[in-house]
């Protein structure tokens, strides 16, 4: 049931103790790196309680990219055994390092993630993520192997390969986008294979992009499988930061590993528990980078209640998006995970979309492209009428804007092997002149 | 009775060229087309000689097909031989998706495709009208 009982049970004022005790020697430890030394200065050399975490200073993914590449490394190169990247587009990338401690406690997290799902060492796991500077290959893969299970690092892509791997060597757990999860689907009927029937896939992983629960029950269905919610970031390790047990209930962070806060990101004051905000994440063991109150961007909130998994560790929600990912369409905010979760929740519509803004007469136009689902087309111009008047209403029921929409066919929207990009926004360059 | 392929398509140029291409390859005969379109979108009908391969071939080559039972009705190449027949329908209160004819080559007589929801509704009623309708068997081989 627990792959570290003690740890993943213990109590919430031994939890405290722990993580003061690991709280002030990651902030020892931050202070060898040049950035630290200077950020952390005013800070005094020993807290007496987690609460005076929130007196401590942010560092932001700004703050990385500027001391590109060396300027948060705490110790001799020597010591460093691996650096990960984030896919940045803009500006320096920022780099991550590790020590063979981190990435010790990275596959100990990522065992421990799995194993809460019901992995056991008797598993064959075909890793569909990416290997290389992207972290949900290769993290995945340490811990996969701590828990003694065989692993294929196949990778992503080549979705024929996929299936047959899958098939020949009766995978039962796979790690993969849920963007890809959903296309690979479509080569299933193509090759034959009915991924019920002839696969003995029982469990899937699924990160490194935001998803609707909508989108989740439907990778569920179309396998068959259980489907887990994966979280984590590049900059504090990767996968394995927080993951759903076999309850389904929430993610549970870490706690022994990282403190989380939800903060105001506006203000940057820690808001009360239950509120929506942005998470933050001060890391407790990591050894070659540390990295205190990181705001992550991402936007989720503490579940109130324990979980009947037993593990003491917090549950915060599924993450809604980034703050940057908000869209301002004539004034009122919205997140692309809303567009998905109405989406998904018509059986008509089909596993992949688009979402565009344009400018049109100085006014923003929400453009939203669907597939359709070919299993239940009957073959009649009505019901696609029927279907896009459908996806209108329950959009601008969602929304508050009217988008149009746009019917496209399966597999017409174009796909990358990455995390998918669904918003394309071209109000920048559609402004136009006076 | 018998059936015919539906196709969605979004309306854009070649669209219907790579269909065309398809069934020319599989060597599948097109024995009537239609489309009709939203604009943005729409859906192509077609008759061909083998209904069940295209289906197969076009829904391997991940198009959105759907397969759709007609009635086809014969009737004279004439003035209001169309306009009688409909009258059969329409006085049983049958309601038409949509139609398309095709004249034959032979023998002064024109083929009029059916898409109506109630087929079985549509052939009893045209049958009891005396009007010939086709078996599949004649219909893929028109």
């Amino acid at each position: 049931m627990y792959w570290e009982k003690e740890l993943e049970t213990i109590s919430p004022p031994d939890l405290s103790e722990l993580q003061l005790r690991r709280l002030n020697e990651s902030l020892e430890r931050a202070r060898n790196s040049a950035f630290y030394a200077e950020r952390l200065s005013a800070v005094p050399a020993e807290l007496k309680s987690m609460d005076e975490v929130a007196t401590l200073p942010f560092t932001t993914k700004d703050d990385l990219r500027s001391a590109f590449p060396y300027g948060l490394l705490t110790l001799d190169l020597q010591k460093v055994v691996r650096m990960h990247s984030s896919s940045g587009t803009t500006g320096n990338p920022t780099v991550v390092f590790h020590t063979a401690g981190d990435i010790d406690n990275w596959g100990n997290l990522i065992a421990r993630s799995m194993y809460s799902t019901g992995v056991r060492d008797r598993d064959v796991f075909q890793n569909m993520m990416g290997y290389g500077l992207f972290t949900g290959g290769l993290g995945f893969h340490y811990g996969a192997e701590k828990l003694g299970v065989m692993t294929i690092p196949i990778g992503p892509g080549n979705s024929k390969r996929q299936i047959w791997f899958l098939q020949h060597l009766q995978a039962t757990v796979i790690h993969i986008l849920p963007s890809y999860a959903l296309r690979l689907y479509s080569f299933f009927e193509e090759l034959g294979v009915d991924p019920k029937k002839d696969l003995a896939l029982r469990i899937a992983f699924i990160g490194a992009e935001p998803h609707s629960e909508e989108i989740r029950k439907k990778i569920e269905q179309l396998y068959d499988i259980k489907v887990f919610n994966s979280y984590g970031l590049s900059e504090v390790c990767g996968p394995g930061v927080a993951f759903e047990c076999e309850k389904q209930q929430g993610l549970h962070v870490w706690e022994d590993y990282f403190y989380p806060e939800i903060i105001d990101p506006d203000t940057g004051e820690v808001l009360p528990p239950g509120e929506r905000g942005e998470l933050v994440l001060t890391t407790l063991t990591r050894e070659a980078m540390p990295l205190i109150r990181y705001r992550t961007r991402d936007l989720t909130r503490f579940l109130s209640g324990s979980c009947s998994c037993g593990r003491t560790h917090r549950l915060i929600d599924r993450i809604t998006g980034r703050n940057d990912d908000m869209l301002i369409i004539n004034g009122v905010n919205i997140f692309p995970i809303q567009i998905e979760k109405t989406l998904m929740a018509i059986p008509e519509i089909g596993r992949n979309y688009r979402i565009e803004v344009h400018k049109e007469n100085f006014m923003d136009r929400l453009s939203v492209k669907v597939e359709i689902n070919e299993q239940v087309f009957r073959g009649t111009l009505a019901e696609l009428d029927k279907l896009q008047g459908i996806a209108v209403q329950a959009l601008k029921a969602e929304l508050g804007v009217t988008p149009n929409v746009k019917l496209v066919e399966p597999s017409s929207l174009p796909v990358s092997e990455g995390k998918a990009r669904r918003v394309f926004d071209y109000r920048e360059s559609e402004k136009g002149g006076l | 009775m018998g059936v015919q392929l539906s196709v969605f398509l979004e309306n854009k140029p070649g669209k219907l060229e790579a269909i065309t291409n398809i069934l020319a390859a599989a060597r599948i005969n097109i024995r009537g087309i239609t489309m009709a379109s939203e604009g943005e979108w729409g859906v192509l009908k077609v008759l061909v000689s083998d209904p069940d391969k295209a289906h197969e071939i076009l829904k391997k080559q991940q198009f959105t097909v759907s397969e759709r039972t007609v009635v086809v009705a014969i009737v004279d190449d004439r003035p209001g031989a169309l306009h009688d027949m409909l009258l059969n329908l329409s006085s049983r209160h049958i309601n038409i998706e949509d139609c398309y004819g095709i004249v034959l080559e032979e023998g002064g007589k024109a083929a009029i495709v059916l898409d109506v929801e109630d087929y079985p509704e549509a052939e009893k009623v045209l049958v009891e009208n005396k009007i010939r309708v086709l078996s599949d068997k004649e219909l893929y081989a028109l």
